[in-house]
């Protein structure tokens, strides 16, 4: 198969290269043309693929020129003594006959060979055609003891060209007596066929006692002598209190000695753990149901020709035993800026510029690069100063995982900018980690550096301007101090309290002695007055009574203006004493709405208006005296109609 | 006869002056001495010879001219003092113990005075004291309330409020008017509520400000708290200098302080100092 593909490789790569060269015209074509803005982009682009292309073809025409012939040899690495095992040399191509020089196996008994097999074929594709041949010469070798032995290099010539296998090593051991129980025939049923040495799973560690942070290797084996037909089940042990991440490995069966005895391996699966806690953690046990092939020798049904033999499957529960892990604590003497990194670690800085301007993005880049729990490692922390605005640590992750732990770098990107000019100095940046190859702590850490930033005139960091204020954001708590002292005079003493003292008993009892007062003494003064208006009412009709004898004496003396003034002042004053309404204050109107507020007849009301305005008239008018006394008499009728209605 | 009154006249002046004016005269001598005291310190300090301010304060209240103002200068002394010890470890001679005492003075007398109160904070940053049980809403509240002015203030408000409360009383009964009257009627209500109002606040104020149960730790490190008043006891905590307590009873040379959250514990009484 190999072969075939490396027949068709020139081919292959032929038709590339065309495929490369019309894409490549085809390329510079259209772009040209259509994307005349974007050519230099495209070109380089273009390189790039014609770059890809020649290196791809260069390669698949190296992979044709070393497809030569091959010749190898196979055999096994481990084997028992008393067990034969096979010795196979193989090779690609037609050699010439009776040209193998086989070696001269001279710590083996050969039971056989070297029996010949060729292979042969023929490939069509594409129309072309491409051949592939084999041919094997196996022996089968008894070893005579145990040790270690080498099978020498055998030799073959092909067109007559002479090639060699490598020499290889064969381990003999001597198994322990006793241990073939698989073999014993004398029990009759198929499971007891299979010893319990037979087959078993074992979960290998890479080591039981580390510290915290490391990590080891488990991998679940399956160690047989037997036929294994399938696998029907796999529990996996819980691995608490590790964190467990599967690794990539290789799951082709091998050899293995264990207590003795030559087993086959399969690698189950292979795992990386890290410890998340000190103290004794056992991974208990693994349990896997695997289907054996007992091959059993029929001694009463014996044929001679199919030899008699009875396959039977048995199904077997194996249990890996379970495994304890020491995890130590971390020694005494951690540095200050120790974190919990545990492996081997070199650290590499990238600093900034040693001069930058103020209100200039820049960043501090941190590489931690090594084997060990990089997964685990928390960023170094570095103290700028204040006056420089951090943002958020990046972090970019190139690790990978290897049997002997994680590996890689973390790059840590610290990107700030310098607010205020002047010279800064930016700390040693620490880093500290527990090499678990010395067993001691290590600090690795940068040299301080000096930055200084020159100021870019446009702001001081001191003094913002209206201009610039939005980059500063609001503003930020740096540091708290307490405030300034008190200066300035002596302040006077502290004043006692004022209440419930004998001064602020007496100022209630002055408050309220004064209310008393000044309520009394009103009170009185209030009194009197309501009591000179209550006077007044009661005697209105005398005084009008008075002032209406008055107006008769005038009407006698026909002194007409006299007697109307007269008669207009007695019936106003008759109001204004009645019902306390000062004079100025009185209209026809109002003496309406008083009257009827007080229930006097609408009628009266208009009569005592009517005598009012015809008097008013009267006064400055010629008239008779028949008049005046019409208007006396109706007058004295309206004031005692009202007189007796208020009453009432 | 009237000589002989005359004589007693004169010896009772004569004895009266002899008793006040040396009063008199001690009184004029504290208030230069304390003069001198409150400029020295000022002086002190501007120079940042924290210990001289801290004497120079100091000898102001001993004059007897103790205000918030003159103890909260001297707890800023002592707070800078212990900032700028040259020892191992800030505040060693117990220097944050005092301010925060000193803090405290301050704020009883003056519960107005603001910086007291942020320098106070600050302070308690440096101490291992204790979140306080939280007070109910209404108490809170309350308490703001009475820390809004000194007791005097409030007094001062509750008895002019009783003033216009007079007033109006006297507008209400001896008016005709009714607009008037009811005006009166109702502010005088008002102004009788906040005559209440403001005199329960002022002895609200009078209490904190007379209450002596009010204690600091003063140590130079931590103090040793006791479940009983035996050095033998458990020792339930460790409070840093500069924790306020109150203390609810003392027994010997033991006192029994309550922390803000409520534990209680035995000290010696030479660790702790009553505000």
């Amino acid at each position: 198969m190999l072969l075939s593909i490396i027949r068709v490789l020139p081919f292959v790569s032929y038709v590339s290269y065309v495929t490369y060269i019309s894409f490549c015209s085809l390329c510079n074509k259209t772009l040209s043309e259509a994307f005349d803005k974007y050519r230099r982009k495209s070109k380089f682009y273009m390189m790039r693929i014609r770059h890809f292309l020649l290196v791809l073809s260069a390669l698949m025409i190296s992979w044709a020129a070393v497809a030569q012939v091959s010749f190898t040899v196979d055999a096994p690495a481990l084997t028992a003594l008393g067990q034969p095992f096979r010795v196979a040399f193989a090779i690609d191509a037609e050699p010439e006959n009776g040209s193998l020089v086989a070696p001269d196996f001279k710590d083996f008994d050969i039971l056989a060979g070297p029996s010949v097999s060729r292979g042969h074929s023929v490939q069509f594709i594409n129309g072309k055609q491409s051949s592939s041949f084999n041919c094997t010469y196996t022996y089968v070798l008894m070893p005579r003891e145990s040790g270690t032995f080498t099978i020498g290099s055998a030799s073959v010539k092909v067109d007559g060209k002479t090639y060699t296998t490598k020499p290889q090593l064969v381990e003999v051991i001597a198994e322990k007596q006793g241990a073939s129980g698989g073999t014993d025939t004398t029990t009759t049923t198929p499971e007891n066929r299979i010893g319990k040495d037979d087959i078993f799973l074992r979960l290998k560690v890479s080591s039981s006692e580390l510290y915290k942070g490391e990590s080891l290797r488990a991998s679940l084996v399956l160690y047989t002598r037997v036929t294994v037909e399938n696998i029907e089940s796999l529990t996996m042990p819980p691995f608490d209190g590790f964190w467990s991440q599967e690794l990539t490995f290789d799951n082709s069966p091998s050899r293995e000695e264990f207590k003795g005895r030559v087993y086959e391996t399969y690698k189950i699966t292979e795992l990386l753990l890290s410890p998340q806690e000190s103290g004794k953690i056992v991974i208990p046990e693994a349990v896997m149901n695997v289907g054996v092939q007992v091959v059993v020798q029929e001694k009463r049904h014996y044929d001679p020709i199919f030899g008699g033999r009875q396959v039977y499957r048995v199904s077997r529960e194996l249990k890996s035993a379970p495994v304890t892990i020491n995890v130590k604590e971390f020694p005494a003497g951690a540095p200050q800026s120790f974190n919990g990194a545990v492996g081997n670690f070199s650290l590499r800085s990238t600093m900034p510029e040693a001069e930058i301007d103020a209100n200039s993005a820049d960043q501090i880049e941190i590489t931690i690069a090594g084997t060990g729990n990089l997964k685990f490692i928390t960023a170094p922390r570095i103290a700028l100063p204040e006056s420089f605005e951090v943002y958020d640590t990046k972090v970019v992750d190139n690790c990978k995982l290897t049997p002997t732990g994680t590996s890689g770098s973390l790059t840590y990107t610290y990107p700030f900018v310098a607010r205020s000019a002047g010279t800064f100095t930016i700390p040693r940046i620490e880093f500290s980690f527990f090499n678990t190859e010395t067993k001691a702590y290590e600090t690795l850490a940068t040299e301080p550096f000096t930055l200084v930033v020159k100021d870019d005139g446009s702001t001081t960091a001191t003094v913002p301007t209206a201009s610039n204020y939005s980059n500063y954001g609001p503003m930020r708590q740096l540091d708290r101090d307490i405030r300034f002292i008190h200066t300035g005079a002596l302040p006077s003493k502290a004043a006692a309290a004022f209440i419930l003292t004998p001064l602020y008993w007496l100022v209630i009892v002055l408050i309220v002695a004064l209310f008393i007062l000044v309520f009394v003494v009103l009170r009185k003064r209030i009194r009197e007055r309501n009591n000179t208006v209550a006077r007044r009412m009661r005697h209105a009709d005398k005084i009008a009574v008075q002032r209406l004898r008055m107006a008769e004496r005038y009407m006698v003396e026909q002194n007409r203006h006299a007697f109307y003034e007269e008669m207009l002042r007695a019936m106003w004053g008759y109001i204004s004493d009645k019902f306390n309404i000062p004079v100025s204050n009185l209209t026809k109107e109002k003496i309406r709405e008083e009257l009827y507020r007080r229930n006097v007849a609408e009628a009266t009301a208009e009569q005592f208006c009517e005598v009012i305005s015809r008097s008013e008239e009267a006064q400055y008018a010629p008239s008779t005296t028949g008049e005046m006394d019409e208007i006396y008499a109706e007058a004295v009728e309206v004031i005692s109609k009202i007189e007796s209605a208020v009453k009432k | 006869m009237r000589d002989r009154l005359y004589n007693i006249i004169c010896v009772a002046l004569v004895s009266v002056a002899s008793v006040v004016s040396p009063a008199v005269v001690r009184a004029a001598d504290n208030e230069t001495t304390a003069h001198a005291g409150w400029n020295a310190g000022i002086e002190a300090y501007n120079a940042k010879e924290y210990a001289a301010a801290v004497e120079a304060f100091e000898s102001v209240v001993a004059n007897d001219y103790a205000s918030a103002e003159v103890y909260y200068n001297l707890a800023n002394a002592y707070f800078k003092l212990g900032q700028q010890a040259t020892t191992s470890r800030p505040f060693a001679g117990g220097e944050l113990g005092r301010a925060v005492l000193n803090y405290e003075r301050a704020l009883k007398l003056d519960p107005t005075l603001d910086d007291a109160r942020y320098n106070l904070d600050i302070a308690k940053d440096y101490t291992n004291d204790t979140e306080a049980v939280p007070e109910s809403f209404i108490a809170r509240l309350w308490h703001s309330m009475a820390g809004a002015m000194t007791t005097n203030g409030w007094v001062i408000l509750s008895l002019s409020s009783l003033l216009v409360t007079v007033v109006l009383l006297l507008f209400y009964l001896l008016n005709g008017a009714i607009l008037v009257r009811k005006v009166a009627f109702f502010v005088a209500i008002a102004t009788v509520s906040l005559f209440i109002l403001a005199t329960a606040l002022s002895l609200t104020q009078l209490k904190a400000a007379t209450t002596s149960s009010r204690a600091v730790i003063l140590t130079n490190d931590t103090t040793p708290v006791h479940a009983s008043p035996d050095s033998a006891s458990k020792i339930i905590r460790e409070p840093s200098q500069g924790v306020t307590v109150e203390i609810e009873r003392s027994q010997d040379e033991w006192s029994e302080v309550r922390f803000a959250d409520g534990e209680k514990g035995w000290v010696r009484s030479t660790n702790v100092e009553i505000i």
